[in-house]
C-alpha cells in the first residue's frame, strides 16, 4: 500500500509541477511599424504643401538613391517637384496641391497598397487630369490600370516602373473620348502608391480640379461623410449640384440605395431607391437634393460590391470648381496633421460620440467631443497642427472639406498607413514538407 | 536373391581397421560373422588402439595386423591388401572396407555382390548407410562432393528412411564404411591417397575410379548401420599430418585437396577463389555462434592447403597416369550451386519454422484411433473452412485488419506530412544520407545521422529500394504489429484469449498508438510494436541475476533498435536502472550480499550502456545537445499539454480530441490498491506516467525548429498503455470469478464502470479513426513544396517563407532549401538556425532588409520564395526593398533572384571582384586562375578541405561562419569534406553490432559436445 501511495503521489507532483512550471511557448513574435508614407509629386503648374505633425518627421526624396532620411524641420513642407516618402510614425500627412486661382485640392499620403480604385476623372476633351503611379520601393515594380467608363471596362494598361520612381498617364489616354471615368490601380508587384488628380478646362478656362483620394476596395456599403453644399446666397443661382459615379466592378448588376444624411434629416432621394446599376459601366446619377445644410453625407447600399463617389460643383471666388467626395472606412483611433489648415470635418453614423484631441503649433493640446446622430460638423481650431481620433463610436465615418483661395478639396479622415504588425518568421524545416 | 553359383564367382576379403573401436566393435564383429553370405577372409588392422579393441579382435580369432597409431586408414587399408595372397585369375577379388563403428546389416555382402553380379564394369559398391542410434536415419546413399568442399549426400538432414532412395545408383562415390573394392582396381589405381589419410579418401578414390574408366554405385538394398565415430569427434584424430587433431580442420583440408587434385587444370583458379570464400563465409558463421575454434579451423584448412601447392601438384601428375577419360566425366555427379542454396534455404527456412513453431506431440491423431464402427474413410476431424473465423486470434486481427484499411484509405501512396517527411525514392539515398559526413541541409550539417536511417535503409532493401512502399506497409501493418506483439506478452498473464485478444485490440487503439500513426511518429509506432518484447525477455527485471548474459545482449539490441529510433528510451531505462540499482543497494547494506549486488549491477549497465554504443555517434552526439534525448525523428511537432498526456493522450497533430478519454488512468488507479499482481503493473504504469506528464511541460527547440516546441512524449506513454493494459488483463482475469461467488460490493461498480468505460472508448475511437482520424496530417501525396524550375540548378540555396499551421494560428516561418524538398532523416541533422541569416529574414519580412540580399549573398542564397498563400502585403513588402529581382510569380508563389553573385563556391579576387566557381553537391573540382581567397557559402566544419596543385589551402573561418580558403597561386582546386571521422566512427558501431550479435547469439556446440540421442 505504501508503494502504491508513493506512486499516486509521484503523479500527482509531477501534474502539479507540470501545471505550474509549463513554458508557455509563444509561438509567434511579432514586430510593430508604421510602413513610411508616400506624397504624390508635385507636377508642372502646381504647388504643394504637406501638414505635419513634427518637425523631426523625417522623409527623403523618391529620386534619393539612399536609404538616408532627413528631417523637415517645418511642420508645413512646400513640395517643388518629387514625391516624397516620409516615416510619418503613426501620423498621417495631408497634402494639399492646388493651381493658383484655378483649383485646390486635398489628399493624404498613405503607405502602399495592394488596391487602389479611383472614382474621379474624365478622359474627354476638357480633362486635363493626370494618374501619377509611386514606386517607392528599391525593386522593379509591375502595375496594372484598369479603366472603366460609361461604355465599360477599357483595355488593360500595365505599367514597368523602375525602383524609386514615378510615372504620370494622363487621364485621357486610359478611355479616349469617354466622360467618366473609374480607374483601378493594380500592383503586381513593388511598393506602390497612386495618386489623381482630375483637373477639366475648355481651352484656356480651368473648370476646376481636385485631388481624388482612392478607395481600397470595393464593398456592400459606402458612406461618404462630407459633401459640400453651397447654399446660393439670396437672389443667387444655385450653383451646387452634385453626380454621384458609381461602379459594379464584379460581373452582376448591382442594386442601389442611396440614402441622404444631413442635418434636415435622412431621407431617400427620390430614385435612388433600388437603383439598378449595370455592372462594369460606370454610371453617373445626378443628386440635388433640397436641403439646408451646408455639407451633408450619403449612406450607399447595394446588393454587390460598387465604387463610388460624389462630385460637387462649388464656386469659389466666383470660379468654377468641384469637390471628388470619396468614401471612407469606418473611423478609428488615429491622428492626422493638419498644419496649416482648417477644415471642416463632417462625421456621419446614426448615433455619433468622438473625443479629438487637438495639438496646436505651440505645442499645447485641447479636447473636443462631438456627439450627434446622422451627421455632425466639427471645425478645427486655427492653429491647429494635428487632431488625434482619441475614440470613436462604431460605424462612425468622417471626411473633412477645406476651402482655401484657390478652390475646395476633400480629405478622408483615415489613417495613411496603419500600424502594421509584422510576425517575425522563425526558422523551421517543416515548411519545406507540403 | 543371387544364385549361389554367381555369388561363388566372387572372393570377398573384409579388411577391418580399428583405432580405439571398442564401443562399437563387438557389434561390427558380430555382423560380420552373421551375413548370409559368408566372407571369405577377414582381416583387421589395428592402428595402436589404447582400448581393448585389439583383444576384442584377438577373441573373435580375426587376423590382425598391428600398425601406427599415426596410420591412416588409405594405408591402413592397404596394409590389409598387402597381407592378402595374391589373385587368382578365375574368380573376382574384392575388398570389402569395414569400419570399426560400422556394422552391416546380416544381408550386406550378400546384395552388394547381388548388384555387382550383372554390372562388370562397376569397381566400387556401397550399401545405404543408416544411423547407429536411430536406424531409421538414412545417412548416405552415394556422396559427392560440393564445389565449395562440403560432402555432398544430396539428403535432408536428419531424413528418416521410407525406401524413397531405393534402388542402384550411378554414384561418384560411396563411402569406405562398408564399402566393396574390387581388388584388381584397387591396386591398379594405387589405393587410397596418402595424403588423405582421413577423411575425402573415399570422394577421392571414386572420383579417380570414374575417371579410370570404372563405375562407382550404391545398392540400398546393402545397407550397413554407421556411428560415423570420427567425424562426431567421438574418439581423437591421431592420423599423421593432422595438425591439432582437429576433426574439422582435416575434413576441410582434405575437401579442397580433393577439389584440386582431381578438377581440371582450368576450374583450379575458380575453385580456389570459391574455396577461399566459402570457408570465410563459414567462418563467420562459426563466429556468431561462439566457435572460434571451427573458424579457424575452415581458415586454416584451406591456408594450409595453398602455402603447400607442390602437394596438389604431384597429386595431379600422379592422377593423370591413371586416368583415361577427362575429368569432366564426373561433372554430373558434382551437385549444381543451385541446389546447394536451395538446400541451405530450406534448412534455414526449417530452422526459423521449428524455432517460432515447435512442434507440439501428441497434438496429431491416428486415423487407427478413431472408433472401430466408424467409417474409416470419414474424416476424423472434419471441420468447415469458416470455423477458423470462430478463433478469436482470426476474428480479431482480421476486424482490426478492416478498421486499419478504411482509417488508413488515405495513407495508400508515398506518405507525407505530420512528423514525416517525404520518402527517398530509393533504399541508396537512405544509405547515402547514413554514411555520408556532410548533409546537404539548410547551411548544411556534419552531425551524424541517426541509426534508425541504417535500420530502415535495411528494410528497404529488402523491399528493392521501395522506401515509400515501406513506409506505407509499415504505418498500415503497425496495429497488426502492435495487437500481435502485444498479445505474445497478455498470453503469458491470462489463459483466457478473449481477455487478451480484447485487451490487445484496445493496446492497438491507445490514443497513443492512433497518435503516433496519424502523425507519423516512427519512432514512437517502433515503441508500440518492440516494447512489449522486452517484458517478456526481461521477466526477471529485479532478479536479473537470473537472466544469462546471452539474454542481456539480446535485450540490448532491442534497446539499441529503440535507441537507434529516439534517446527517449535511453532516458526511460535510465531511470529504470537508477531505481533499480537503489534497490539493489538497499538489499546489499541489508544481507550484505556484494557479488549478487555487482552481478546485478553490471548487468543493469550492460543493459543501459551497450546500446548507447551501438547507436554512437549519434548518442555521444546527444551528450553535447542534450534535446536529442527527448526528441523523436522527423519534424519537430509539439505534444500535448500535462492535462492530455495524464489520460494517456500524448495530443499534438493527429491525436484524438480531449473529449475521447481512454480507461488508462481508471485501470492504474483500480489496479493500484488491487491485491493482485496487477498492482505491479499499475506502479510500473505510474512510473512511466508520472514522467510523461512532467516532460509533457517541458519544451525544446531541436529538428530545424528553432522555435521551442512542447516535448511529444508518446515513448513515455507506451509504457504507461502497456502496464495499464497488462493490469486490466490480470484484473478480468481474475475479477469473474471473485465477482461471482461475492456479493454485490464497490468491486462491481468499479469492474462495471472499466468496462462500460473501455467499451465506450473502443466504440468512439473506432468511429473517430474511419471518420476524422482518416484525415490526418500523414496522407499520400505527390504534391511539393518547392516548384520545379529552382531544382534544375543543381544545389541552389532558396529561402523558402511560407504561412505554416492552421487557420487562426498560422505563423510565418522559414528555412533554406537546397532546391528540393526534405527527405527523411534530413529534419534529424539539420542545423541551427544562422543568426545572421534570422536577422535578414526578419527584416525582409519587416520591410527593414536594406541589406538582406546582401546577407543572402554572402550565405550563398541565390532566391527567395515566398509559397502561397502569403500574406500579400508581405510580398509588397520585400518587392519594395532592394536587392530582389523577381524571377516569377505563379500560383505557387512568388519567387525572388538575390542580386550578386552568390553560389555555393565564391571566388574573391584581390580586388574584391566575385567570381561564381563551379561546384558540385558536396566536393567539387575547378580552377582558380589568379591568387585570392575560395569561399564555400557552407557551415564552418573543420572537415572541409581544398586541395590545389597538390598542397592543402590554408582554411579560415569567415566573419559569417564559413570556411574560407586562401588561395596563393593560379591552378586547379579540389573541395571535399573529408569523411574519415564519420567513417571512423561507422566502423566503430558496425564492431559494436557485430560483437553484440555475436554475444547474443546462440551459442553453437561441438559434435562431441552433442548428445547421441540429439545426433539420431
Amino acid at each position: 500500500m505504501k508503494r502504491s501511495i508513493y506512486a499516486l503521489l509521484a503523479l500527482a507532483l509531477s501534474f502539479t509541477l507540470a501545471t505550474l512550471l509549463t513554458v508557455t511557448t509563444k509561438s509567434s513574435v511579432f514586430s510593430e511599424s508604421y510602413p513610411a508614407v508616400v506624397c504624390p509629386p508635385t507636377l508642372s503648374g502646381l504647388s504643394s504643401q504637406i501638414s505635419l505633425s513634427s518637425r523631426k518627421t523625417a522623409f527623403q526624396r523618391l529620386s534619393n538613391r539612399s536609404t538616408k532620411t532627413i528631417p523637415f524641420n517645418v511642420l508645413r513642407y512646400p513640395v517643388s517637384k518629387d514625391s516624397l516618402v516620409i516615416s510619418a510614425t503613426g501620423v498621417t500627412p495631408v497634402v494639399w496641391q492646388s493651381r493658383a486661382g484655378s483649383w485646390a485640392g486635398g489628399a493624404i499620403c498613405s503607405g502602399p497598397t495592394s488596391s487602389q480604385w479611383f472614382v474621379g476623372g474624365s478622359s474627354d476633351v476638357t480633362s486635363r487630369g493626370r494618374l501619377m503611379v509611386i514606386n517607392s520601393g528599391l525593386s522593379e515594380a509591375i502595375v496594372d490600370v484598369q479603366a472603366y467608363s460609361e461604355n465599360g471596362k477599357q483595355p488593360l494598361v500595365s505599367l514597368n516602373l523602375k525602383s524609386k520612381s514615378y510615372i504620370v498617364l494622363n487621364l485621357d489616354s486610359l478611355a479616349t473620348g469617354d466622360k467618366s471615368l473609374t480607374v483601378h490601380v493594380l500592383p503586381r508587384s513593388g511598393r506602390i502608391n497612386a495618386f489623381m488628380i482630375d483637373e477639366l478646362g475648355a481651352g484656356l478656362q480651368s473648370l476646376g480640379g481636385d485631388l481624388v483620394n482612392p478607395i481600397t476596395s470595393p464593398s456592400r456599403t459606402l458612406v461618404i461623410p462630407a459633401i459640400p453644399n453651397q447654399i446660393p446666397k439670396k437672389g443667387q443661382k444655385a450653383s451646387g449640384s452634385h453626380t454621384l459615379r458609381v461602379l459594379t466592378p464584379s460581373d452582376v448588376d448591382a442594386n442601389v440605395t442611396v440614402e441622404l444624411l444631413s442635418a434636415d434629416g435622412r431621407f431617400i432621394p427620390v430614385g435612388f431607391n433600388s437603383r439598378r446599376i449595370s455592372s462594369g459601366i460606370v454610371t453617373e446619377l445626378r443628386l440635388s437634393p433640397k436641403i439646408s445644410a451646408s455639407a451633408f453625407a450619403v449612406r450607399i447600399k447595394s446588393d454587390e460590391p460598387i465604387v463610388a463617389a460624389i462630385s460637387s460643383r462649388v464656386t469659389v471666388k466666383g470660379r468654377k470648381d468641384f469637390v471628388w467626395s470619396t468614401p471612407t472606412p469606418a473611423l478609428v483611433p488615429m491622428a492626422m496633421a493638419v498644419t496649416g489648415l482648417t477644415p471642416l470635418i463632417a462625421f456621419a453614423s446614426d448615433s455619433i460620440a468622438v473625443k479629438v484631441e487637438v495639438t496646436y503649433l505651440n505645442g499645447k493640446k485641447s479636447l473636443a467631443t462631438i456627439k450627434g446622430s446622422d451627421i455632425a460638423t466639427w471645425r478645427v481650431p486655427n492653429a491647429a497642427r494635428s487632431i488625434t481620433i482619441i475614440k470613436a463610436s462604431s460605424e462612425t465615418y468622417a471626411g473633412a472639406l477645406v476651402a482655401s483661395a484657390n478652390g475646395y478639396g476633400y480629405l478622408p479622415i483615415t489613417p495613411g498607413s496603419l500600424l502594421t504588425r509584422v510576425e517575425i518568421p522563425s526558422s523551421n524545416i517543416r515548411v519545406l514538407i507540403p | 536373391m543371387a544364385s549361389q553359383a554367381s555369388l561363388d564367382r566372387h572372393r570377398v576379403s573384409a579388411i577391418i581397421v580399428t583405432h580405439d573401436g571398442q564401443t562399437w566393435l563387438p557389434e561390427t564383429v558380430a555382423a560380420l560373422t552373421s551375413q548370409t553370405r559368408a566372407i571369405d577372409i577377414i582381416i583387421a588392422v589395428d592402428t595402436d588402439s589404447q582400448d581393448n579393441s585389439l583383444q576384442l579382435l584377438k577373441s573373435a580369432r580375426i587376423q590382425v595386423i598391428n600398425a601406427e597409431r599415426t596410420c591412416g586408414f588409405g594405408e591402413a587399408v592397404s596394409m590389409g591388401v598387402d597381407s592378402l595372397k595374391p589373385r587368382h585369375a578365375d574368380v573376382i577379388e574384392w575388398i570389402w572396407l569395414i569400419h570399426d563403428d560400422c556394422a552391416p546389416a546380416p544381408t550386406a555382402l550378400e546384395f552388394l555382390l547381388d548388384a555387382v553380379n550383372e554390372r562388370p564394369q562397376v569397381a566400387m559398391v556401397g550399401p545405404k548407410l543408416l544411423g547407429w542410434h536411430d536406424r531409421t536415419h538414412i545417412l548416405e546413399v552415394g556422396i559427392s562432393i560440393a564445389g565449395n568442399g562440403a560432402r555432398w549426400t544430396g539428403l535432408e538432414p536428419l531424413e528418416y528412411d521410407q525406401g524413397q532412395h531405393d534402388g542402384i545408383h550411378d554414384v561418384l562415390s560411396v563411402s569406405t564404411a562398408g564399402a566393396l573394392i574390387r581388388r584388381d582396381i584397387f591396386e591398379e589405381i594405387g589405393g587410397f591417397d596418402k595424403n588423405l589419410a582421413l577423411f575425402r579418401d573415399d570422394v577421392d578414390f571414386g572420383w579417380r575410379t570414374r575417371v579410370a574408366g570404372h563405375t562407382v554405385v550404391a545398392a540400398t538394398r546393402a545397407v550397413v548401420f554407421h556411428a560415423q565415430a570420427s567425424a562426431t569427434e567421438r574418439r581423437t584424430i591421431d592420423v599423421e599430418g593432422a595438425l591439432l587433431h582437429r576433426p574439422l580442420l582435416l575434413d576441410r583440408r582434405n575437401a579442397a585437396y580433393v577439389l584440386l587434385a582431381n578438377s581440371s587444370w582450368w576450374m583450379i583458379p575458380w575453385l580456389s577463389l570459391q574455396l577461399l570464400s566459402s570457408a570465410m563465409a563459414r567462418a563467420i558463421g562459426y563466429l556468431l555462434v561462439k566457435l572460434p575454434g571451427y573458424a579457424s579451423d575452415e581458415l586454416l584448412a584451406v591456408a594450409t592447403l595453398l602455402i603447400k601447392p607442390g602437394l596438389i601438384f604431384r597429386a595431379r601428375r600422379d592422377r593423370k597416369a591413371h586416368r583415361f577419360v577427362s575429368s569432366r566425366i564426373v561433372s554430373s555427379y558434382i551437385p549444381p550451386r543451385w541446389s546447394q542454396l536451395r538446400m541451405s534455404i530450406s534448412r534455414l527456412l526449417e530452422g526459423i519454422r521449428s524455432r517460432l513453431l515447435p512442434d507440439i506431440g501428441g497434438s496429431s491423431q491416428s486415423i487407427l484411433d478413431s472408433v472401430e464402427d466408424e467409417d474409416l474413410l470419414v474424416p476424423t476431424k472434419g471441420s468447415r473452412w469458416f470455423n477458423v473465423f470462430r478463433k478469436p486470434e482470426v476474428s480479431g486481427f482480421l476486424f482490426l485488419a478492416v478498421i486499419t484499411l478504411i482509417a488508413s484509405r488515405m495513407r495508400l501512396g508515398s506518405l507525407i506530412g505530420g512528423a514525416l517527411p517525404a520518402s527517398p525514392s530509393g533504399a541508396r539515398d537512405l544509405w547515402r544520407s547514413y554514411f555520408e559526413s556532410w548533409h546537404q541541409v539548410g547551411m548544411g550539417s556534419s552531425q551524424a545521422s541517426p541509426p534508425w536511417i541504417a535500420v530502415l535503409a535495411i528494410l528497404a532493401t529488402v523491399l528493392f529500394g521501395k522506401t515509400p512502399l515501406l513506409l506505407t506497409l509499415f504505418f498500415l501493418l503497425a496495429p497488426l504489429a502492435m495487437m500481435w506483439s502485444i498479445l505474445t506478452l497478455f498470453r503469458k498473464l491470462t489463459k483466457n484469449s478473449w481477455i487478451s485478444l480484447s485487451a490487445s485490440f484496445i493496446y492497438a487503439i491507445s490514443p497513443v498508438a492512433i497518435a503516433a500513426i496519424n502523425s507519423g511518429r516512427l519512432a514512437t509506432v517502433v515503441a508500440l510494436i518492440v516494447a512489449p518484447q522486452v517484458p517478456i525477455l526481461l521477466i526477471n527485471w529485479k532478479k536479473i541475476e537470473l537472466h544469462t548474459w546471452r539474454q542481456i545482449f539480446t535485450l540490448t539490441l532491442i534497446f539499441g533498435l529503440l535507441y537507434a529510433f529516439t534517446l527517449v528510451t535511453f532516458v526511460i531505462l535510465a531511470g529504470l536502472v537508477i531505481f533499480a540499482v537503489v534497490g539493489d543497494y538497499q538489499g546489499f547494506v541489508l544481507n550484505g550480499d556484494r557479488p549478487l549486488f555487482l552481478t546485478r549491477l553490471y548487468r543493469r549497465f550492460v543493459l543501459l550502456l551497450v546500446p548507447f554504443l551501438l547507436t554512437a555517434p549519434y548518442s555521444f552526439e546527444a551528450l553535447i545537445s542534450p534535446s536529442k534525448f527527448l526528441s523523436e525523428p522527423g519534424i519537430s511537432l509539439p505534444g500535448g499539454g500535462a492535462h492530455l498526456v495524464i489520460l494517456g493522450n500524448p495530443g499534438g497533430v493527429g491525436s484524438l480530441p480531449w473529449w475521447l478519454i481512454s480507461p488508462m488512468l481508471l485501470i492504474l488507479l483500480v489496479a493500484l490498491f488491487s491485491s493482485s499482481r496487477a498492482k505491479g503493473f499499475a506502479i510500473y504504469g505510474l512510473g512511466f506516467l508520472a514522467p510523461a506528464v512532467l516532460f509533457s511541460s517541458l519544451s525544446i527547440s531541436t529538428h530545424g525548429n528553432s522555435a521551442r516546441e512542447r516535448v511529444w512524449v508518446g515513448t513515455f506513454l507506451v509504457g504507461a498503455t502497456i502496464a495499464a493494459s497488462a493490469a486490466g488483463v490480470v484484473i478480468l482475469d481474475r475479477i469473474r470469478g471473485v465477482l461471482v461467488s461475492s456479493n454485490f460490493h464497490y468491486r462491481h461498480i468499479l469492474a462495471a464502470l472499466l468496462l462500460i468505460v473501455t467499451a465506450l472508448y473502443s466504440i468512439v475511437t473506432i468511429g473517430w479513426s474511419i471518420s476524422v482520424g482518416a484525415t490526418s496530417p500523414v496522407q499520400s501525396s505527390r504534391s511539393t513544396v518547392m516548384p520545379a524550375f529552382l531544382s534544375v540548378e543543381k544545389d541552389t540555396k532558396t529561402l523558402v517563407l511560407r504561412e505554416v499551421g492552421s487557420f487562426g494560428n498560422k505563423s510565418i516561418q522559414y528555412y533554406i532549401s537546397r532546391g528540393r524538398d526534405i527527405t527523411l532523416g534530413e529534419p534529424d541533422v539539420a542545423p541551427r538556425q544562422t543568426l545572421r541569416i534570422a536577422v535578414a529574414a526578419q527584416e525582409l519580412i519587416d520591410g527593414s532588409g536594406i541589406s538582406s540580399s546582401q546577407t543572402f549573398a554572402d550565405f550563398g542564397i541565390k532566391y527567395v520564395f515566398v509559397k502561397s498563400p502569403f500574406d500579400r502585403s508581405i510580398i509588397r513588402t520585400i518587392d519594395g526593398l532592394g536587392g530582389f529581382t523577381r524571377a516569377s510569380a505563379t500560383t505557387n508563389g512568388v519567387v525572388w533572384r538575390v542580386q550578386g553573385v552568390t553560389g555555393r563556391l565564391i571566388f574573391v579576387g584581390a580586388d574584391g571582384e566575385r567570381t561564381l566557381l563551379e561546384a558540385g553537391e558536396v566536393g567539387a573540382r575547378t580552377t582558380v586562375d589568379r591568387p585570392g581567397r575560395v569561399l564555400l557559402t557552407e557551415s564552418y566544419d573543420r572537415s572541409w578541405q581544398i586541395f590545389e596543385n597538390g598542397y592543402r589551402l590554408e582554411r579560415i573561418e569567415s566573419e559569417q561562419g564559413l570556411p574560407l580558403f586562401i588561395a596563393t597561386e593560379s591552378g586547379e582546386i579540389s573541395l571535399l569534406h573529408d569523411g574519415t571521422i564519420r567513417r571512423a566512427w561507422l566502423s566503430f558501431e558496425l564492431i559494436c553490432w557485430i560483437f553484440v550479435i555475436i554475444l547474443a547469439a546462440p551459442s553453437g556446440r561441438r559434435k562431441r559436445e552433442i548428445s547421441e540421442k540429439e545426433l539420431a
